[in-house]
This record gives C-alpha cells, sequence and structure tokens, in this order.
C-alpha cells in the first residue's frame, strides 16, 4: 500500500487505524527524537496530518519489517482473537464518542488499545514459565492472569510508551470506570465499547442479548434509541474485525 | 405503570430549569426536575456556557500576555501545550460547578430524576429512563425547559471527528493548525475569536457582509477589527457549495468556486430547540414556525398551566435570560410579585475582545424615540486601557435626546461583561448620565469609561459637540 502512488490519505488512516499494535507505534514513533514534532501527537489523524503521508509510510514499513510488538509462538489464535476485539471496541469506542459528542479520535485511541495489556500478561507469563519447566502455562491459568493483570500492565505500557494521558487512564479503567479520574468519560466510552465489540463479534448473540441494563449506558446517558443505532454498527464491526484474519 | 405527583414538573436542568426549580421550591412546593442529562447543569454545564468559557479564559489570558509584552518577551504557546492541557482545567472546574448545583437541589429538597419526558395530557408526562424504566408524573405547574442543540444544516456531515459542533468542539485533544467556522454568530464568534488567540489559522465564512450583524455596527465592526489583528480572517457575504471530509483535510468550496482547506471545520450555523420527543400536541401545544415554544411575556404558554422558558423559546437563548425566565415563570404562575428586576436583561458575548449591551442601541432608540444623544469612550483614550493593552475598546452610552436620560449602553474590549452591569444598575435606579462624572471613580481603570462617554454626552448637550 506504501507504495502505491494512488494511496490517500483516508485509505492510509483506515489501515494504520485498524491494528493496534500499528497505531500504538505510530503515536509512538511520531513522537520520538527520530521525527521531533513541533506539539505532541495525540492522535493517528493528527499524526497523519503532521508528518504526512511519507513518514507514516516510512514508520508503517518499519513495524512491518520488525514484525508485531508480541510474538507469543503457540498462541497465535488467541493474539489474533485479542486484535479482532481490539479492532471491534476502536469502531465502537468511536460511535459511542460520536453519540455523546465527546472526541472521536481520542476515544478510538482507548477503544482499540484498551486490551493492550492482555498480550503482554500472556507474554510475560509465558517467557517465565519458559525459563522453570517445558510444559505449557495452562489456558485457565493464563486466562486468569489476564483478567487479572491486563488493566494495570496496559496502562503501564501505556505510559511507558507515552501515550496520552487519557488512553492510560481508559486503559486502566475499563472495566470498573468508577475509578477514573479526570478522564472517567473516555473510561467509560471504553467500557461501553468494550462491550460492544465482545456482543458484536459473538455470533450467536443478538441485540436482545446485550445487556441493556449495564449501569455504564445509565452513566453515559445513553437511551433505547442511541443503543440501536449503536446495534447498527455490529457489521463494520465486524468487517474491521475480520481483516485481521485476511 | 406507577404515577407520581408534583406540585412543580420542570423539564430541563439547564440555567432557566435550575432557577425555575428552586424559585419554586423556595415558595414551598414540591418539585420535581427531569433531565436527560445525569450530571447537573444540563447543556449550559456540560456543552456551553461553562466549558466555552473555561477554554476562553485561557486564550484571554495568553492573549493578553502576548500583547502587553509588545515584543519584549516572546509569548508563543509552549509546544507541548495541547487542548487537553487546557481542558484538564475544565474538567476540574465542571466537577466543582455540577458539586454545587447538585448540592443546591438537594438541598432545596427537589426531587432530581435522569430521563426523557413526553407528554401524555396537558398535566401528565411520561418519563423514560436510560435503562428502559418508565414512569408517569402528574403535575400542577408544568415547566418546559428542554434547551437547545446545534443545527445541522444540509450537506454539512457533522462527523464530530473532522467537521464539529459547538458541542464537540470542546472535546479537542489537540489544537488544528488552522479551522473553518462557518457561522457568524455569537456561538461561531466566540469560538473563533477563542482559536484565533491560540495561533489557530481561523477562517470565518457567513453568508452576511459582518459577523454579529444583529449589534450596533460599531460594536461588530470593533470586533472584526480586532478579529483580524489578532490573525482571523472572514469571508463575507459567502454560501457554502459542499464541505467534505478528504482523509487528510475538510475542503469546504463556496459558490463562486473558491475553495477553503482547513485541518478541522466547526459548523455554528445556529441552534434548534429540543422539542423532539416531547409530543407537545398531547397537552394541546403547537411550536412557532421557527420551531419554538410560543409563549407569552410572563413565559406562559398557550395553556395556562404550561410555562416554558430558555433556548426552547427562542431569542436571545442566553443563560442570564433563561435563568431571569424560569424564575419569573414560576412568580408568575404562583401569582406572586415579578419585581421591576427581571425587565433590564444584560446581553454579554464572550468573544476575544468580549462585548456586552443593555438597554437600546442607537438605531433602536432612533427608530422608537427620534433623536438621541450618543456618548463614546474609546479605550485607548483611557490610562487603564492603555496600561492594559486594552486600546481596542469602546463604550457607547445611549441616552435621550436631551441627553439626561440613559436609554441604554454598549460595550467592546476586556471586562466589557462586567462593566455592563454599571450601566445596568444606574438605569434600573433611574440615574441621569450626569451622574457618571459628578461622582468619584477609581483611577485607573476601565470603568472610567463610563466618566468619559457622560462628558461626551453633556458637551453635546452644551452644545460643545454635535451630537452623535
Amino acid at each position: 500500500m506504501c507504495n502505491d502512488e494512488s494511496c490517500d490519505a483516508r485509505r492510509l488512516s483506515e489501515t494504520v487505524q485498524r491494528d493496534q499494535t500499528l497505531a500504538a507505534y505510530v503515536l509512538r514513533v511520531s513522537n520520538s527524537a527520530a521525527y521531533a514534532p513541533k506539539e505532541p501527537i495525540v492522535s493517528l489523524q493528527q499524526a497523519i496530518s503532521r508528518l504526512g503521508l511519507s513518514v507514516i509510510c516510512e514508520i508503517a514499513i518499519a513495524v512491518s519489517l520488525k514484525g508485531r510488538v508480541f510474538e507469543v509462538p503457540g498462541h497465535q489464535v488467541k493474539i489474533r482473537e485479542m486484535w479482532m476485539h481490539s479492532a471491534a471496541a476502536g469502531v465502537y469506542a468511536r460511535e459511542v464518542a460520536r453519540t455523546v459528542r465527546h472526541n472521536v479520535e481520542g476515544a478510538y485511541m482507548c477503544g482499540l488499545l484498551h486490551d493492550v495489556g492482555k498480550p503482554l500478561v500472556m507474554q510475560v507469563l509465558i517467557d517465565v514459565a519458559k525459563k522453570r519447566t517445558d510444559r505449557p502455562v495452562p489456558a485457565g491459568i493464563l486466562e486468569g492472569a489476564m483478567d487479572e493483570f491486563h488493566q494495570a500492565l496496559g496502562a503501564r505500557l501505556a505510559e511507558h510508551w507515552a501515550l496520552p494521558e487519557w488512553v492510560a487512564e481508559a486503559v486502566a479503567n475499563h472495566h470498573d470506570y468508577k475509578g477514573a479520574n479526570l478522564y472517567a468519560k473516555e473510561a467509560m466510552i471504553t467500557c461501553l465499547a468494550d462491550k460492544l465489540a465482545h456482543w458484536a463479534l459473538d455470533e450467536s448473540l443478538d441485540d436482545s442479548d446485550f445487556e441493556a441494563e449495564d449501569p455504564v449506558i445509565d452513566d453515559l446517558g445513553l437511551y433505547g434509541d442511541d443503543l440501536v443505532r449503536l446495534f447498527a454498527y455490529r457489521e463494520q464491526a465486524i468487517d474491521v474485525a475480520a481483516s485481521f484474519l485476511l | 405503570m406507577s404515577t407520581e405527583e408534583a406540585d412543580l414538573l420542570v423539564l430541563g436542568g439547564g440555567p432557566s430549569g435550575q432557577k425555575a426549580a428552586l424559585e419554586g421550591a423556595r415558595a414551598g412546593l414540591r418539585v420535581m426536575l427531569v433531565d436527560r442529562e445525569k450530571a447537573a447543569g444540563g447543556e449550559c454545564v456540560q456543552h456551553g456556557t461553562i466549558p466555552s468559557k473555561t477554554l476562553r479564559e485561557c486564550a484571554v489570558y495568553l492573549h493578553g500576555l502576548r500583547r502587553r509584552s509588545e515584543g519584549v518577551v516572546d509569548i508563543n504557546l509552549p509546544p507541548n501545550l495541547k487542548v487537553a492541557s487546557l481542558m484538564r482545567r475544565l474538567r476540574k472546574v465542571l466537577f466543582s460547578y455540577q458539586d454545587v448545583l447538585s448540592e443546591e437541589l438537594e438541598r432545596n429538597a427537589i426531587e432530581r430524576r435522569h430521563g426523557r419526558a413526553r407528554f401524555i395530557g396537558a398535566d401528565e408526562v411520561e418519563v423514560s429512563e436510560p435503562r428502559g424504566n418508565t414512569y408517569r408524573v402528574r403535575a400542577g405547574f408544568i415547566l418546559i425547559a428542554t434547551g437547545s442543540r446545534p443545527r445541522r444544516p444540509e450537506g454539512v456531515d457533522v462527523d464530530h471527528e473532522h467537521i464539529l459542533d459547538s458541542d464537540s468542539i470542546l472535546s479537542l485533544i489537540y489544537l488544528p493548525r488552522s479551522m473553518t467556522v462557518l457561522g457568524g454568530g455569537v456561538i461561531a464568534c466566540e469560538f473563533a475569536s477563542v482559536f484565533t488567540a491560540l495561533d489557530v489559522d481561523v477562517t470565518i465564512v457567513d453568508r452576511y457582509p459582518r459577523p454579529l450583524g444583529f449589534l450596533d455596527p460599531e460594536l461588530s465592526d470593533g470586533f472584526l477589527r480586532a478579529f483580524e489583528s489578532n490573525g482571523g480572517s472572514f469571508l463575507a457575504d459567502r454560501r457554502t457549495a459542499s464541505v467534505e471530509c478528504d482523509g487528510y483535510e475538510v475542503v469546504t468550496r463556496l459558490e463562486g468556486g473558491e475553495e477553503l482547506r482547513t485541518e478541522k471545520l466547526l459548523c455554528a450555523q445556529g441552534r434548534v430547540a429540543n422539542v423532539d420527543g416531547l409530543v407537545l400536541g398531547a397537552a394541546g401545544l403547537s411550536l412557532t414556525e421557527r420551531g419554538h415554544v410560543p409563549v407569552n411575556e410572563f413565559c406562559q404558554t398557550a395553556v395556562p398551566h404550561i410555562y416554558a422558558a430558555g433556548d426552547v423559546i427562542g431569542p436571545p437563548a442566553l443563560a442570564a435570560t433563561a435563568m431571569e425566565q424560569g424564575r419569573r415563570a414560576v412568580r408568575h404562575a404562583l401569582g406572586l410579585e415579578l419585581g421591576a428586576e427581571g425587565s433590564l436583561v444584560p446581553a454579554g458575548i464572550y468573544t476575544i475582545p468580549e462585548i456586552a449591551s443593555v438597554g437600546l442601541t442607537e438605531a433602536q432608540a432612533r427608530e422608537r424615540d427620534g433623536g438621541v444623544s450618543v456618548g463614546r469612550a474609546p479605550f485607548r483614550e483611557l490610562a487603564r486601557g492603555q496600561i492594559s493593552g486594552n486600546t481596542d475598546g469602546l463604550l457607547k452610552l445611549v441616552c435621550d435626546a436631551a441627553g439626561r436620560r440613559i436609554l441604554g449602553t454598549q460595550i467592546l474590549g476586556e471586562g466589557a461583561t462586567e462593566l455592563i452591569h454599571v450601566a445596568q444598575m444606574a438605569m434600573i435606579g433611574g440615574l441621569e448620565v450626569d451622574v457618571f462624572f459628578q461622582n468619584v471613580m477609581n483611577f485607573p481603570t476601565l470603568a472610567e469609561a463610563y466618566r468619559v462617554a457622560a462628558l461626551d454626552v453633556a458637551s453635546h448637550r452644551a452644545g460643545l459637540r454635535p451630537a452623535a
């Protein structure tokens, strides 16, 4: 795509935004000394606008060559599922933000990166286990550790990568948004986007299966018709997630 | 479905709804306030007056510092300044203000409910909570104070991402390099001047020849001069043909072929009343041609026990006016004395520089009375104006033809929204214009403008200068 002269900003932006690793990396590298931006880059749109298409292409190529940030042999299916969920959550975070008239760019980053701690927990656990035994880590332990630690470690990772502070706060509090301080709305939007993404990617569920009584809906001030409008993005969320299967 | 009872039911928790609820509670009524937003304060607090003025405050300090430094100190926005940094302060302001409002409602035993209301009769509404629960409320008096929302013109797809409205602009997470502003009204000019002061390259596009065209031309021209000298551009007499985002920039094509390319676009072409879903017809109410709830001078609708106040009844759509309307509505409903204090409400426009007005403009006074005497005080003639670098301001005192009675005052310049209250109190007190130079004011102050303008009126009176 980067070698395609007809590539436009919209396509590049869409491609970068679908991949949480790529998106986080673009933000991280955009803010590095190598590109020395005059101001902090806090969204992908801003990165593309400030640094230009060619620079973003360079970054994207570098990431592609380097491979994904997380390489966990034997667990690529699980990792891919996580990427798919994150991509769908990004789509939903954007639409929830639009509905409540909050910042769409920031919400998208929060949705896309909310579970960035999960593969990190997985990688750490597997690496530690590998040093001690040849046996694989039982799936239950892996899942339990990810559930327990992904918010805290994800937030630490977001801080380490110097991602915007609202991303770190949303990542840290997306399951319990009442713990968020200054960025409670971002945490709420991410919380709902996470739930919508789980629902959207589970083919066995229909509209009536979504937990409409969830307190986050009340706290965001969403009504039944707002939810119906959000449900309509299910196909888009599935399509974006499915792009990871290509 | 359960039915609850209230003496006064207030629909909407913005400035008019709050004041009405408090007025009713103080009069001993059982008051219920239903708001579609969970947090107290309505749009005014969440997306309107409070956040926009907090952002403005930051811009004003920066702008003032830059102007006063006169190049001695290089005042540029620090490279790490983000809107989010500015807005972090906003969040703190919001939380504090919401707490104050909530406590005030609680202290006065006002029952606050989260939900959307629709009329099912002239004295009964059905409330739907976000999670689906519904119940009915029957009330002796009902006040409709549901506010307004940004109008979405046809052909402008507000995505809250590249193309924003006056609500979503306040959640920007970085300062764009450039911005097109569609509209030349109060909201458009307020945001345009604030973002210009924050070094954003702003272009206002409007179909009228002047921004803020409803103002005294001396003030709107003065605003335009200040806006352009701060780096903003105003494209007058232009109509928009299309607006779209190409993924990189927002492209605004104007009729006639001009094209603007900016990072963001703010669509600020008016607001519409929040009446959708109220089912006003069930209460026997209809709307005006412009979509507002028609009321009389007491904010009473065609159905005597139903009142409406604030943006939902149309212009001037100012928070201060809305508060007074809410208060007035409840007092009228209860047969209480209204007082004269509500008859003279000032208007404030939080552009940079500020604009404020009370009473009649020169044109309105001429049309009504024929002759007028006008006194002017350019801020550049004031010591405080020079000291503070506030030299582009102007105060106009509009008096009767005899040059005695004050009919109105208009002010352009920083501090205008505070200064205007001096004129308001003088008018309410029935003071003559000479009071401003027969009494001592602090020196140096901007309030001294009243003395300068009053002396101007006196000189017309004495025939020393031609009137106006």
